[in-house]
């Protein structure tokens, strides 16, 4: 490794993690905040007992979990303007990856609502509240707490998930270091580098994930 | 004062209560006695509107309430007119003792959260629990847990207290401190229905006792004539066995 290329590495990881800063941390945070309403949308569906819904989910969750991402990438981006629907990199990106965390989580957050002995809210109707009150001030709570180390880990797959969105034409953090490998030919080290940018991002949420849990610990 | 008439229950083709009625006075604590599967339990879930009833209705004061369908606000009226005591206590595990008695005040009936917790700390403070104001659920004992939940099912006021087993999923040793605040409760007026296997409760405590089986009421009795001049052979069986273990225990005739 010369020094041209450490200059060069210097120069584009500003650029890499401005990138990141930019595209894929928003799509992440964006999308799976939309994610895990569907998530919980897509479980209350699960646990109500109407088999119409029941079915539509499934069938949902089904068809999500056994496509690839890039397919269903490249249906909405390359494919829904044939039939007249247009949306652009980041809103294809946006809208695939709510998707998936929607399917994906669906279940966790099911398993981890159900989790809540039901009893509880028979409580909260005792009290007065509604269904949706009892939801929101007693079990949810509660259920996320379950859920939080699974759903910390798919918050961190959604982070290199997110690299996908370079086949949409995203310039994301990928894109980025590909754009400046092809002037310089430095493809290692810019790949290396592009590496190097997720796992400090992943790193942190990791840090974060256990102090959080922490702190959940002692609220209880 | 309270009234409940002809509550009809069925699951399926499975008839769990037959038109059961009762008549309950201010002050009146009633327990209901009986077999496992008698409709004891099912004919309060019913009252506390926990279970739909097919038809039935419940009358408290003046106002009439039918447990088929109570609806929006009469629903919220009636839930503060009546408190519900679990047999697993229920509490809300992300609440303290105090955030549990309190949430139902706050959210339901849209009290101010200083006004709120005075009342909830005031009835934490007659369960005997002011020092645990700030303890999760999962930080009590079962005994300290269920005298939290009759806190809470106080917090409104109501003008009938439903008990559903209140002490069986307890240590026996803990039983007491949560009959004893139960014992307080009534010594103040506190009208209450209690379903329960604690004979001795039902003896000493309760004004009056209603003996169930298969979905209908055998017999009710004030306490005293329950007990000691039962007027059914069913019921006498019933309390014979359930009173009389060791002397229906068989004799080895090895003597003492």
């Amino acid at each position: 490794m010369n020094e041209r290329i450490v200059t060069e590495l210097i120069e584009s990881f500003g650029k890499l993690f401005w990138a990141g800063v930019k595209v894929s941390i928003p799509l992440t945070v964006t999308s799976f905040s939309a994610g895990l309403l569907i998530a919980f949308l897509v479980a209350l569906a699960q646990i109500a007992k109407v088999p119409i819904l029941r079915r539509l989910v499934r069938i949902y969750v089904w068809i999500i979990r056994c496509t690839p991402m890039i397919v269903q990438l490249f249906v909405v981006y390359f494919g829904l303007p044939s039939i007249g629907i247009t949306l652009n990199s980041f809103f294809s990106a946006w809208l695939v990856m709510s998707l998936s965390v929607g399917a994906y989580c669906s279940e966790t957050v099911r398993a981890a609502i159900e989790s809540v002995p039901a009893e509880q809210l028979e409580a909260c109707y005792c009290d007065g509240l509604t269904f949706w009150q009892g939801m929101i001030y007693v079990i949810v709570p509660q259920a996320l707490r379950t859920a939080f180390p699974p759903l910390s880990n798919s918050i961190i797959g959604l982070v290199k998930d997110t690299s996908l969105a370079y086949s949409v034409a995203l310039v994301e953090i990928l894109a980025t270091a590909q754009r400046i490998a092809a002037r310089t030919y430095d493809y290692f080290w810019l790949y290396m580098e592009a590496g190097l940018i997720y796992l400090i991002i992943c790193s942190v949420l990791t840090v974060l994930q256990s102090k959080a849990e922490k702190a959940l610990e002692r609220r209880r | 004062m309270l009234e409940l008439k002809n509550v009809h229950k069925q699951f399926g083709d499975n008839v769990v209560l037959k038109d059961v009625s009762l008549k309950v006075d201010k002050g009146d604590v009633v327990a209901i006695l009986g077999p496992s599967g008698s409709g004891k339990t099912t004919f309060l879930r019913c009252a506390g509107y926990l279970n739909r009833a097919d038809s039935g209705k419940l009358i408290i004061g003046d106002e009439e309430y039918d447990l088929k369908k109570i609806k929006g606000k009469d629903l919220l009226r009636y839930r503060s007119r009546v408190g519900f005591v679990f047999q697993s206590f229920n509490l809300y595990g992300n609440k303290t003792a105090l955030g549990n008695v309190t949430l139902g005040l706050k959210v339901a009936q849209k009290m101010k959260k200083e006004e709120a917790e005075e009342i909830g700390r005031k009835l934490l403070k007659k369960v005997g629990l002011s020092d645990r104001a700030d303890f999760y659920p999962s930080k009590l004992s079962g005994g300290q847990q269920q005298r939290v939940a009759i806190a809470r099912a106080l917090a409104t006021n109501p003008e009938v207290i439903f008990f559903d087993e209140p002490t069986s999923a307890l240590d026996p040793e803990l039983t007491g401190e949560v009959l004893n605040v139960i014992k307080e409760l009534a010594d103040e007026g506190v009208t209450m229905i209690v379903v329960t296997h604690e004979m001795e409760f039902a003896r000493k405590v309760a004004t009056k006792v209603v003996f169930m089986e298969n979905g209908e009421i055998v017999e009710e009795n004030n306490s005293k004539d329950f007990f000691e001049h039962p007027q059914k052979e069913r019921t006498r069986e019933f309390i014979y066995k359930s009173s009389t273990w060791a002397a229906d225990a068989q004799y080895d005739g090895s003597g003492i």
